[in-house]
C-alpha cells in the first residue's frame, strides 16, 4: 500500500509534465489539424535556453525561489520564441498543402532539432543548474512528499487555470475557439487567422517550456534527445485524451502518467516504450476519437 | 509504355553487368559497399512509395517490417541452414513473408482510420517490434544480433541484390500501371469518390500493404546479410523516415524516382563526409534540411509521378 501510494505521487508528477505537454500537441492540432512532431523538441529547446540563461547569469549556485521564477520565465520566452520560429517558418509556407506534407514537414524539423541540438550543445548530457533545494516536506508512513513533486503540481495547477481563462473568457481565446471549430467562417467574422494560428503555437511551446523546466528540476540531466520519450507518452495522452479537446488531453497525461508509473514500478519497465503505442493502438480501434474527443462528420 | 520492350530489358542488363564489372575490378570495398547499400535502400524506398505514393496510405512503420525481415532471415540461416551463404534468398523469402504477415495485422485497422492517423498506428507497430527484438534475448536483445551469414564476394552479393532490386522493381512497377495500381490511383484521389464508384477500397489498400510490407521485409533481410550485423537500434524510427525520405525526394508515385533517389541520398552523405559535424551522422541533418525545402519548394518531388522510362 505504501509503495502504491509512492507510486501514485510519482505517477502524478510525470502525469503532469505529460498533461502541460500534451496540451500544446492538442492545442496545435485543434487549429489546424495537424501532429506538430517538432512539439517535443520545442521542450527540449526550452530546457536549453533555461540552461544557458542561468549559466550565463550565474544563479546556478543560489537557489532560491527566485531563480526558479527566472529559469521557468526564460524557459517560456524561449520556448514560445522557437515555436513561434517554427511554425513561421516551416508550417506557414505549407498551409493549403495537403496534410502528408505537413506532416512529413513536421518530421523534417523534429529530426532537425535533435541532430542539430547534438552539434550546436553537444551529445552528452548537460547538468541542468540547481533552481531550488529539494527538500522532503513531510513523511507520512514512509511515503516521502518532496517539495519539488508539490512545485510540480501547483505549477501545473496554476498553467492550467490560467490556460482555462485564457481561452475561455479573453477575446483571443475565444477567436482561438473560432479558428478551431470553422476555420473557414472564423476569417469573415474579423479574426486574423495567422495572427490566431502563431499565437496558439506560441502558447502551447510556452506550456512545454514550463514542463521542460519541471522535469529538469527533477532530473537535473539535459540533452538534445530528452524530448522524444517525454514527447511520444505526451502525445499519447493527447489521442488517448481525444485530440483536439484540452480536458481530455489533461486527463489523458494523467492516466499514462500514473500507468506508466505502475509499471515501472512493478517490474516491466522495458516495456514501458512499446507500453504507450500499444495503448494508443488500442484506443485509436476501439475509440478513434479518444476518451473525450468528439466525432468530426465528414461532408462530401 | 512497356518496361519489358525487350531492347530495354537488354540494355537494363548490360549497363547493370557493365556497372558491376567495374565496381569489382576498378572500386574499393568501401564503394562496392555503397552500391549494395543504394540497392538496398531502393528497394525500401520502392515499397514505401507503393503504399505512400500509390495508395496515399502513410506509412512511418516501414523500419517494423524491415526488422522483421531482416530478423527472421538472421534466425533461419542461424538455426536450421547452418550458415550457408546460398539459402540467403530462401531465408530472405521467409522473412519477406513474415513481414506480409505483419503488414496483413497493420493493414486491419487501415479501413477504418486515415492519414496522421494511420501513420501513428504504423509508426507504434514499428516501435513494438523494436521493444520486442530488444526483449528477446535469443537474438541478443539490445546487443543485437551478430554474426550473420554473409554473401561470399562483391560479385555475388551484386548480383543477388540487383536480382531483387529488379524484381522488385518490376513487380510494382507493373502493379502500378495494372487495374489494380489504377483503383489505387483512384484511392489516393478521392477515397469516397472510389468507393462510390465500386472500388472495394479496403481490401484494395490491404492488399496494397501487402506487397509494400513484403518487399520491405525482403530489403530488410538483405540488409542483414549485407552488414552481418542488426540490432533494435538499427530499426528505430530515423529509420523509417530515411525512407520516406528517399520516397518523397523521388516523387510519391514515382517507382524509378525513388530508385533515383535512393541513389542520390546514398552519395549524397559520402560527399559531404568532409564537413566538420563532431561524430553526427550528416545525414540527420542534411536530410531533414532537404525535406522541410523540398516541402516547401516542390512537394511533388523531383519526378512527381512520372516515370523516366
Amino acid at each position: 500500500m505504501q509503495e502504491f501510494l509512492q507510486h501514485t505521487l510519482n505517477g502524478l508528477s510525470f502525469g503532469s509534465v505529460y498533461a502541460l505537454i500534451a496540451l500544446g500537441y492538442t492545442m496545435v492540432y485543434g487549429i489546424l489539424a495537424m501532429i506538430n512532431f517538432a512539439h517535443s523538441d520545442i521542450y527540449m529547446m526550452g530546457a536549453f535556453g533555461t540552461f544557458y540563461f542561468i549559466n550565463f547569469l550565474k544563479l546556478g549556485e543560489s537557489p532560491s525561489p527566485i531563480t526558479f521564477a527566472i529559469g521557468l520565465l526564460a524557459a517560456m520566452l524561449f520556448s514560445g520564441l522557437v515555436g513561434f520560429l517554427v511554425e513561421k517558418l516551416a508550417y506557414k509556407p505549407l498551409r493549403n498543402s495537403p496534410k502528408m506534407n505537413v506532416l512529413i514537414t513536421a518530421i523534417g524539423v523534429s529530426i532537425l532539432f535533435e541532430f542539430g541540438g547534438q552539434i550546436v550543445f553537444g551529445v552528452n548530457p548537460k547538468s541542468f543548474p540547481q533552481l531550488m533545494v529539494d527538500a522532503e516536506i513531510f513523511n507520512f508512513m514512509d511515503i516521502s512528499v518532496r517539495l519539488l513533486d508539490i512545485i510540480i503540481y501547483l505549477v501545473t495547477i496554476i498553467s492550467l487555470v490560467s490556460l482555462s481563462f485564457l481561452i475561455g473568457k479573453t477575446q483571443t481565446g475565444r477567436a482561438m475557439q473560432a479558428v478551431s471549430s470553422r476555420p473557414d467562417m472564423a476569417p469573415l467574422m474579423g479574426i486574423n487567422i495567422n495572427k490566431i494560428i502563431s499565437f496558439t503555437f506560441v502558447v502551447g511551446s510556452v506550456l512545454a517550456g514550463v514542463a521542460a523546466v519541471l522535469v529538469a528540476m527533477k532530473y537535473p540531466k539535459i540533452d538534445p534527445m530528452m524530448g522524444v520519450k517525454i514527447g511520444t507518452s505526451a502525445f499519447v495522452a493527447a489521442v488517448f485524451g481525444g485530440i483536439g479537446s484540452l480536458p481530455g488531453a489533461v486527463l489523458g497525461g494523467y492516466i499514462l502518467g500514473l500507468g506508466e508509473y505502475y509499471l515501472i514500478g512493478y517490474g516491466a519497465s522495458t516495456y514501458k516504450e512499446a507500453l504507450s503505442f500499444m495503448l494508443l493502438i488500442l484506443i485509436l480501434l476501439v475509440k478513434p476519437t479518444g476518451l473525450m474527443g468528439t466525432k468530426a462528420k465528414e461532408k462530401i | 509504355m512497356n518496361f519489358m520492350a525487350k531492347n530495354k530489358l537488354v540494355l537494363f542488363v548490360i549497363s547493370f553487368i557493365v556497372i558491376g564489372v567495374i565496381c569489382q575490378f576498378a572500386l574499393n570495398s568501401y564503394i562496392q559497399a555503397l552500391v549494395i547499400s543504394f540497392m538496398i535502400n531502393a528497394i525500401m524506398a520502392l515499397s514505401l512509395n507503393f503504399i505512400t505514393g500509390v495508395a496515399n496510405q502513410f506509412s512511418l512503420g516501414h523500419a517494423g517490417f524491415m526488422a522483421l525481415g531482416a530478423y527472421t532471415s538472421a534466425v533461419l540461416t542461424k538455426m536450421f541452414l547452418a550458415d550457408q551463404w546460398y539459402f540467403i534468398p530462401v531465408t530472405a523469402l521467409a522473412g519477406a513473408i513474415v513481414a506480409t504477415a505483419a503488414g496483413y495485422l497493420v493493414a486491419l485497422p487501415s479501413f477504418k482510420l486515415r492519414g496522421d492517423y494511420l501513420a501513428i498506428v504504423t509508426m507504434g507497430f514499428a516501435e513494438i517490434v523494436r521493444v520486442l527484438f530488444l526483449n528477446w534475448d535469443y537474438v541478443g536483445g539490445p546487443r543485437g544480433f551478430n554474426a550473420i551469414v554473409k554473401w561470399p564476394d562483391f560479385s555475388i552479393s551484386y548480383a543477388m541484390t540487383g536480382f531483387f532490386l529488379f524484381i522488385t522493381f518490376l513487380v510494382l512497377y507493373h502493379l502500378k500501371i495494372s487495374w489494380f495500381g489504377r483503383n489505387l490511383w483512384a484511392l489516393n484521389e478521392d477515397e469516397i469518390a472510389a468507393e462510390v464508384m465500386g472500388t472495394p477500397i479496403a481490401k484494395n489498400k490491404r492488399y496494397a500493404f501487402l506487397f509494400s510490407s513484403f518487399f520491405a521485409g525482403l530489403g530488410g533481410a538483405l540488409f542483414g546479410h549485407q552488414l552481418g550485423y542488426i540490432s533494435p537500434a538499427s530499426f528505430g524510427f530515423l529509420m523509417s523516415v530515411q525512407i520516406l525520405i528517399f520516397a518523397v525526394l523521388g516523387g510519391l508515385g514515382s517507382m524509378s524516382g525513388s530508385v533515383l533517389a535512393a541513389g542520390i541520398l546514398t552519395a549524397l552523405p559520402e560527399v559531404l563526409r568532409s564537413l566538420p559535424t563532431g561524430g553526427i551522422d550528416i545525414r540527420m541533418i542534411v536530410f531533414p534540411i532537404l525535406l522541410i525545402l523540398l516541402m516547401i519548394l516542390r512537394p511533388q518531388g523531383l519526378l512527381g509521378r512520372k516515370e523516366l522510362f
